[in-house]
């Protein structure tokens, strides 16, 4: 599959996809998948990394779209951010049960903040995205990092204060505090 | 409003919806939280909303195209668990486009996909319950174009289009293919809506395990020779369950 997803397509197309889906019409959804799947391997694979389970996961997320395709609320989040979601808890699932993540040095999780082309062609706000980057920018840099590693690697609060070597109740203090900065940034 | 350094005022829940929004939980409270959700709006309306403050961080990840294998994946394992519900009729969609003829007619009826379960492949024993034939024919890539049940007992074949089609000046049409001997007209079909065929016994009684099914795009009314004259859209081997 090509990530040839447009531009501009934007949530409206994707939410029609995914009513005509919720009917049954594999076509439609096929259309849906092929307009995202990319979007949501990229998620999978960065708190994955290993690519065999990061396909069964894909495999699932989708699986699990197609049979929940009636419960998607437009008013309530876009649709990527829906199959981002889904995509995202699987994935954690995946990384729990597996019980570890390949090595991964906290540097890596840095390296995805560099734009890449098409990094964020389906991302309906860039604008909010940017506002959201800005924000965590605006952190204590040991908070922001902190959130990164937590959100981009999937890593509970234990396994990144191992990592870190701060004590867990710290850890968890950088995360928290910066996260309701960024809520009262973005407020 | 719970100020950004003010950690006290955050109650246990709201701290479990970041929690399981950032994805920090160990896998029985990821999974009992998930669990939460679906019954205690006020903590999946909290969870949402860190979900919607996180989310804008995945704008940075790169996409990364999966293998196509996963696809057929998705589509042996959801094809049969849902049917399909009746599209509208007679709007022009994918299934009437010119492209996508033409990749089924190049695609050839080796490459186009078929699956077909039958139950019970002998003939009944007299009083056995009788056999349900039920197939699902995808295309090249895997999609689904249409399934097809038989049910003995009303002596019809009840197919179901997978997508939208509209086949203005044309008819699809069944054939079996039985061994060596040339296809066998089983009629024309109409799949543009959910529809049951009368097909005769006698028509019928030709199919088994290792019989070839096709479908062909014939002139309106059905092929002129008794043979497929137009383009061979799907193929595949009856095999037994």
């Amino acid at each position: 599959m090509a990530p040839s997803q447009p531009q501009t397509s934007g949530a409206a197309e994707l939410s029609a996809l995914l009513a005509r889906a919720a009917t049954g019409d594999q076509a439609a959804f096929q259309q849906f998948y092929d307009r995202t799947a990319a979007k949501l391997f990229g998620i999978i694979v960065r708190i994955l990394v290993e690519r065999g389970d990061a396909e069964d996961v894909l495999q699932e997320v989708y699986v699990t779209v197609w049979r929940k395709a009636a419960e998607f609320d437009a008013a309530r989040a876009s649709p990527v951010t829906w199959v981002a979601t889904i995509a995202r808890n699987r994935a954690i699932d995946r990384l729990r049960a597996r019980g570890s993540r390949p090595a991964a040095p906290i540097d890596d999780a840095m390296d995805v903040r560099d734009d890449s082309p098409g990094a964020d062609i389906l991302l309906e706000a860039a604008g909010e995205a940017a506002r959201v980057q800005t924000a965590l920018a605006a952190l204590e840099p040991r908070h922001a990092d902190a959130i990164r590693s937590c959100y981009f690697e999937g890593l509970t609060y234990e396994a990144l204060a191992v990592r870190e070597g701060v004590p867990v109740g710290t850890l968890k203090s950088w995360v928290r505090r910066g996260l309701l900065r960024m809520r009262a940034d973005l407020a | 409003m719970t100020g950004p350094d003010d950690l006290a005022g955050m109650t246990p829940d709201d701290a479990l919806a970041m929690d399981f929004a950032l994805g920090v939980l160990p896998r029985a409270e990821h999974r009992a939280a998930e669990l939460r959700l679906r019954s205690d709006p006020v903590f999946r309306a909290a969870v949402e909303a860190w979900q919607l403050q996180l989310s804008p961080l995945d704008a940075k990840t790169p996409a990364l195209a999966p293998p196509a294998a996963v696809w057929q994946q998705i589509v042996a394992e959801i094809a049969p668990v849902r049917p399909v519900v009746a599209p509208a009729p007679a709007k022009p969609g994918l299934w009437n486009s010119l492209a996508l003829w033409r990749s089924l007619a190049l695609a050839g009826t080796a490459a186009a996909a078929i699956a077909i379960a039958q139950v019970g492949s002998p003939p009944p024993a007299p009083g056995a319950p009788p056999q349900l034939l039920v197939a699902a024919l995808a295309d090249a890539d895997g999609k689904p174009l249409l399934s097809a049940a038989y049910d003995p007992l009303r002596g019809a074949v009840v197919l179901t289009p997978a997508t939208q089609r509209d086949d203005v000046g044309k008819s699809p049409e069944l054939w079996v293919i039985e061994g060596d001997k040339p296809p066998r007209s089983l009629g024309v079909i109409d799949i543009r809506g959910p529809n049951a065929h009368a097909i005769s016994s006698k028509r019928l009684a030709g199919l088994a395990p290792g019989s070839v099914l096709a479908i062909s795009i014939e002139p309106l009314g059905g092929s002129p020779t008794g043979q497929p004259t137009g383009p061979v859209v799907a193929t595949g081997k009856l095999t037994p369950v």
